[in-house]
């Protein structure tokens, strides 16, 4: 579903994505479109798109074409997703350990709506860290 | 969403980078470093870590109304090309526009060129003389540096060390003391704790915070319980003062630990109510229960001490309180609670209890003689005192005590009766009879003299001393409980005074009862006689109650069948002899009487007795018959012919001439027995028995036609007679005849519906014949019409393949839970399985149930025949023998089989077991 959503060609693309949201949370996609688990992650963004519309704005970002940030975020997963908020970078606790960033390809919608919610509510209040609605640690999974 | 997006679409979508943008420095964005194992996040000339910036100050909106919002933005400052966005950044980008942009870029690119060299060597310039104004360190003492190399390694080596300047205290720092809290300022934290708690109660905030608090151990408390303990181990090395206990060092551990607070409350608790008994001793001295209870809470918590000690306050404050004095003997040891006590009697010189308390302290039988003594001087009409001072002398001195006792308490039953008993008999009636003037009201002074005269031989007086006292004790405005007197009676049975329980009973059992249910209540109190296995009181309210109504046939099978279970043979015989006397309409005793005789041997006697009940009862169809198997059980078949022919003169009835074909038939007489059922149908066409045994005659002699000419006969005089419908569609099986069979019990179903026996062997008969289909469509059928049936589900059980069966046998159990004939299939069922011990269990239960089923006692044998040892086969063969099965289908087979009519139960037992099939 990766043509149904805008995509961002170069860093400075990217840039002004983050920057020109005023009152929306932006959320980036890292990735290939041709990667599966991008695939899996785009069907849940291009699912939620329309229903986040008003307070988060998606777009994605291919990491072989726009390679300026692979090292700055260390995009070194096949599928990242970050949020920003007024060109601030929002963490977000997910229990993994790795705060910054969705570094897997998520599988429900209503769980990707209730974390950018999250972080839409947390970033208006001015926090840089917000709590995800659900632990995503590997020990539920075991 | 394509649509809403292209409604507004942003104006950088598409648009390339500006030249020599960095991406995200542009913005002013940081990386992190979380996986450095992987790669570095950030490179070294990046801007320092300040993680987040603040976000950017909004510019007045005033200065920017025409423009975007995040255009004259300080993060999109940059300094090359100022604020991120152009003027004309809404515009497309054209190609005059890229002509443009590549001929500024060549211009820059020119004059860039062109002072390069001057630009480069001001630079230059510019930080050689910055350096010249301030040289680094480094650079400062590179010349005294230089001078090191000369330096020998030893040299540098006795460079003497710097001296420590400070002063000695602060040289030498004195390590850290550490110094725990003291237990107080915990207590008080804690406390602290708990107010806040409790005000968050109070505020509605629920306290959970408990589990929380729990790192802050409550150390007042455990320093508590550590007293608490050293206290009781302290009192119970006390104790061993006294000599009783010992420390034993090996269960000394055990022993803490069953001495360890067994209260469950917490250590609060008992401080609140240690608070409260205080203020109430303290408001109230004089109130006993209060020094009582504070004394029994520091019992229960362990401090013996001062559960002691605070008795011991009692003791003075309320010093005429029984209670207080009682307590404090129970708590002290025992040597001081005897002084304790001695105090108390002169306290209280009344007080029974502190009495026999002090008698109880004493250990040697002689300082208690003593002290009772003592106390009936003081209390000389205490019954009490006086039984537990007459318990602890001898036979002598005990009736003289007693002597003395009914003087100081007249009024005492058990005193009087007590003297009576040790007395001589002379004494005793005169014991007795002061007793009766002492006390006039009182059944159980006449009853013991009753028992006395009975035991002393005067057997006449008995009775009079009973009638007496119900007179004078009706005189005397007492109401004479019949009740009360008939548990006298029992009693007086169990004892052995049978003459005593005889005349009560006479006395009293006709007081109180209507003359209309006087029957019944005698039953009734018969019956429970019995029940309590008052035989001579049973018999002796029958007796009374036979007197009294001699013609009440009822009461006198009552009392025969009384003597009959609880008595022996003469007595049943007496009885049933007057009984006849008396009802000589009543069959059923002149049969109980010659059954009776003949158990015992008198042939003869039996023979007279139906001799006489032939003289009362000429018609009695049963008593003819009774003496027809009399004889023919005793082989005399001549004279059994001869009865049964006067029989069926005076008395005839179907059942006579069944009983006298059947003779003639176990005698192989077979075509006398026809005769005879001939006879009989011509009077009886409507007893059904006569046709079957005229069908099944005419089987034996092989002839088929007559026997079915029989059958269609009986069925269309009694067509609700289903055995005889069975027997007639049997016929036609064994004739092959299978689908005559089947109209058949299609028609007897017609005329019997809701019948199972019927639907059983119609589909039996369509089971047999190899047509499964329709047994099952049959089967299906019964059940609807049946559904309760017992003997359908376990036909339908085994009908079923094999693995199903459990499933239905689950159903049928469900449906009729209690029926035999379910649970035997169901024991059959675990047998086929080879469950051997589960078989054996429910065959078990099957017999239990209902120990008629014989088929049930035939499987179980087999059963044990095959899987069980020698023992079990033969206590299932003596539990036949003694239950006497009749009925069951395969039981039936032998039993009434003509040949077998002289068999025990135990042969036909054998026999059965013998057709059977093992169940698969």
């Amino acid at each position: 579903m990766s043509y149904m959503l805008p995509h961002l060609f170069n860093g400075w693309q990217v840039d002004q994505a983050i920057l020109s949201e005023e009152d929306k949370v932006v959320v980036i996609r890292f990735g290939h479109d041709w990667d599966p688990a991008c695939m899996k992650m785009d069907e849940v963004l291009y699912k939620v798109a329309e229903k986040v519309k008003n307070f988060a704005a998606i777009y994605l970002v291919d990491i072989s074409e726009v390679p300026d940030f692979n090292k700055m975020y260390e995009l070194y997963d096949p599928c990242t997703v970050m949020f920003f908020y007024r060109n601030k970078h929002i963490m977000i606790d997910l229990g993994t350990g790795n705060n910054n960033k969705i570094n897997w390809p998520l599988d429900d919608t209503q769980e990707f709506i209730d974390i950018v919610e999250t972080v839409y509510r947390g970033a208006r209040k001015g926090r840089g860290l917000v709590i995800s609605p659900k632990d995503y640690s590997t020990k539920y999974r075991y | 969403m394509a649509s809403s997006l292209s409604k507004k679409k942003k104006a950088f979508m598409g648009m390339p980078a500006p030249l020599g943008y960095v991406p995200g420095l542009g913005r002013g964005a940081t990386g992190f470093t979380t996986r450095s194992d992987i790669g570095p996040a950030r490179e070294s000339g990046d801007i320092p870590d300040e993680r987040h910036a603040p976000p950017p100050k909004k510019k007045e909106e005033t200065e920017q109304e025409q423009e975007d919002d995040d255009d004259l933005n300080d993060a999109n400052y940059d300094e090359e090309f100022g604020y991120g966005g152009s003027l004309f950044k809404n515009d497309p980008y054209e190609k005059d526009d890229e002509e443009a942009d590549a001929i500024y870029e060549a211009i820059d690119k020119r004059q860039d060129e062109k002072r390069k060299d001057r630009r480069e060597r001001l630079f230059k310039e510019e930080v050689e003389k910055y350096r010249q104004e301030r040289p680094k360190i480094q650079q400062q003492f590179s010349d005294l540096k230089r001078k090191l190399t000369d330096v020998s390694y030893d040299e540098w080596m006795s460079i003497p060390e710097v001296g420590d300047a400070r002063n000695k205290k602060q040289r030498n720092p004195r390590a850290d003391k550490l110094t725990p809290i003291p237990d107080s300022i915990l207590a008080k934290t804690a406390l602290s704790n708990q107010e806040t708690t409790v005000l968050d109660s109070v505020g509605g905030l629920s306290s959970t915070m408990a589990g929380m608090a729990t790192p802050d151990i409550d150390m007042k408390k455990i320093g508590q319980a550590r007293n608490t303990l050293m206290d009781m181990k302290l009192t119970q090395v006390s104790d061993s003062v006294s000599g009783q206990t010992v420390v034993d060092p090996k269960g000394y551990l055990t022993d803490l630990q069953s001495m360890l607070p067994n209260y469950g409350g917490d250590i609060n608790d008992i401080k609140k109510a240690r608070l409260l008994l205080k203020s109430v001793r303290e408001t109230n001295p004089n109130h006993p229960p209060a020094w009582i209870a504070s004394a029994r809470l520091e019992e229960v918590v362990g401090k013996m001490q001062a559960a002691r000690n605070l008795i011991m306050k009692g003791t003075e404050q309320c010093p005429k309180s029984e209670d207080v004095w009682l307590e404090a003997a129970r708590l002290l040891p025992v040597d001081i609670s005897r002084g304790i006590v001695a105090q108390a009697v002169k306290q209280l010189p009344n007080s029974v209890k502190l009495w026999i308390k002090a008698a109880d302290l004493e250990s040697e039988l002689k300082a208690k003689k003593k002290v009772f003594r003592k106390a009936l001087e003081n209390i000389p009409n205490s019954v009490k005192l006086w039984k537990a001072a007459i318990e602890l002398e001898d036979e002598e001195d005990a009736r003289i005590m007693l002597s003395r006792a009914v003087e100081c308490c007249t009024q005492s039953v058990e005193l009087w009766l007590a003297l009576a008993r040790l007395e001589t008999y002379e004494n005793a009636r005169k014991v007795l009879n002061k007793a009766r003037e002492n006390i006039p009201t009182d059944r159980q002074i006449w009853i013991m003299a009753a028992k006395l005269e009975e035991a002393n031989g005067n057997l006449n007086m008995v009775d009079k001393i009973i009638d007496r006292a119900i007179k004078s004790l009706e005189a005397n405005r007492v109401d004479i409980n019949r009740d009360q007197w008939l548990t006298d009676a029992i009693e007086c049975d169990k004892n052995g005074n049978v003459k005593t329980c005889q005349a009560i009973i006479r006395n009293v059992i006709g007081l109180e009862v209507d003359a209309e249910d006087e029957m019944e209540t005698w039953t009734e109190d018969a019956e429970n006689c019995t029940q309590q296995n008052a035989f001579e009181c049973a018999r002796a309210i029958y007796a009374h109650a036979l007197s009294v109504r001699p013609s009440h046939t009822d009461m006198w099978l009552a009392a025969a069948f009384f003597e009959k279970n609880h008595g022996n043979r003469e007595s049943l015989e007496t009885l049933l002899q007057k009984a006849v006397a008396h009802c000589p309409k009543c069959e059923v005793l002149w049969l109980m009487a010659a059954k009776s005789r003949w158990l015992a041997g008198d042939v003869q006697g039996a023979r007279g007795i139906l001799a006489q009940a032939f003289g009362a009862n000429p018609n009695s169809e049963e008593i003819w018959l009774a003496a027809v198997k009399l004889e023919s059980e005793n082989k005399e078949y001549d004279r059994a012919r001869k009865l049964l022919a006067k029989a069926c003169q005076s008395a005839p009835t179907g059942r006579v001439f069944m009983k006298s074909a059947k003779l003639e038939w176990q005698l192989n007489e077979v075509n006398k027995a026809l005769e005879i059922v001939n006879k009989g149908l011509e009077g009886f066409a409507n007893y059904e028995k006569l046709w079957m045994m005229k069908g099944q005659l005419y089987e034996v002699q092989l002839m088929f036609d007559q026997a079915r000419e029989a059958y269609q006969e009986g069925v269309r005089k009694c067509s609700n007679s289903i055995p005889l419908w069975v027997l007639y569609a049997n016929l036609e099986i064994r004739q092959g005849q299978v689908i005559r069979a089947r109209s058949i019990l299609e028609k007897a179903r017609s005329r019997n519906p809701q019948n199972p026996e019927l639907w059983l062997h119609s589909i039996r008969l369509e089971a047999n014949s190899d047509n499964k289909p329709i047994a099952f469509n049959l089967m299906a059928r019964a059940m609807q019409e049946c559904p309760k049936s017992g003997i359908l589900w376990a036909e339908a059980i085994f009908l079923e393949p094999k693995p199903q069966r459990k499933t239905k046998s689950i159903d049928a159990l469900k449906e009729c839970e209690g029926d035999v004939n379910v649970l035997l299939a169901v024991s059959k069922l675990f047998w086929s399985e080879r469950k051997i011990q589960k078989a054996r269990e429910w065959f078990n239960r099957t017999v239990k149930l209902n120990s008629d089923l014989g088929d049930a006692w035939a499987y179980y044998y087999k059963f044990e025949k095959m899987h069980g040892t020698e023992e079990q086969q033969n206590d299932v063969k003596q539990k036949c023998a003694q239950a006497e099965p009749r009925h069951g289908e395969e039981w039936t087979k032998i039993s009434k089989d003509i040949q077998n009519w002289k068999l025990k139960t135990e042969e036909i037992l054998l026999k059965c077991a013998n057709i059977i099939q093992i169940p698969i």
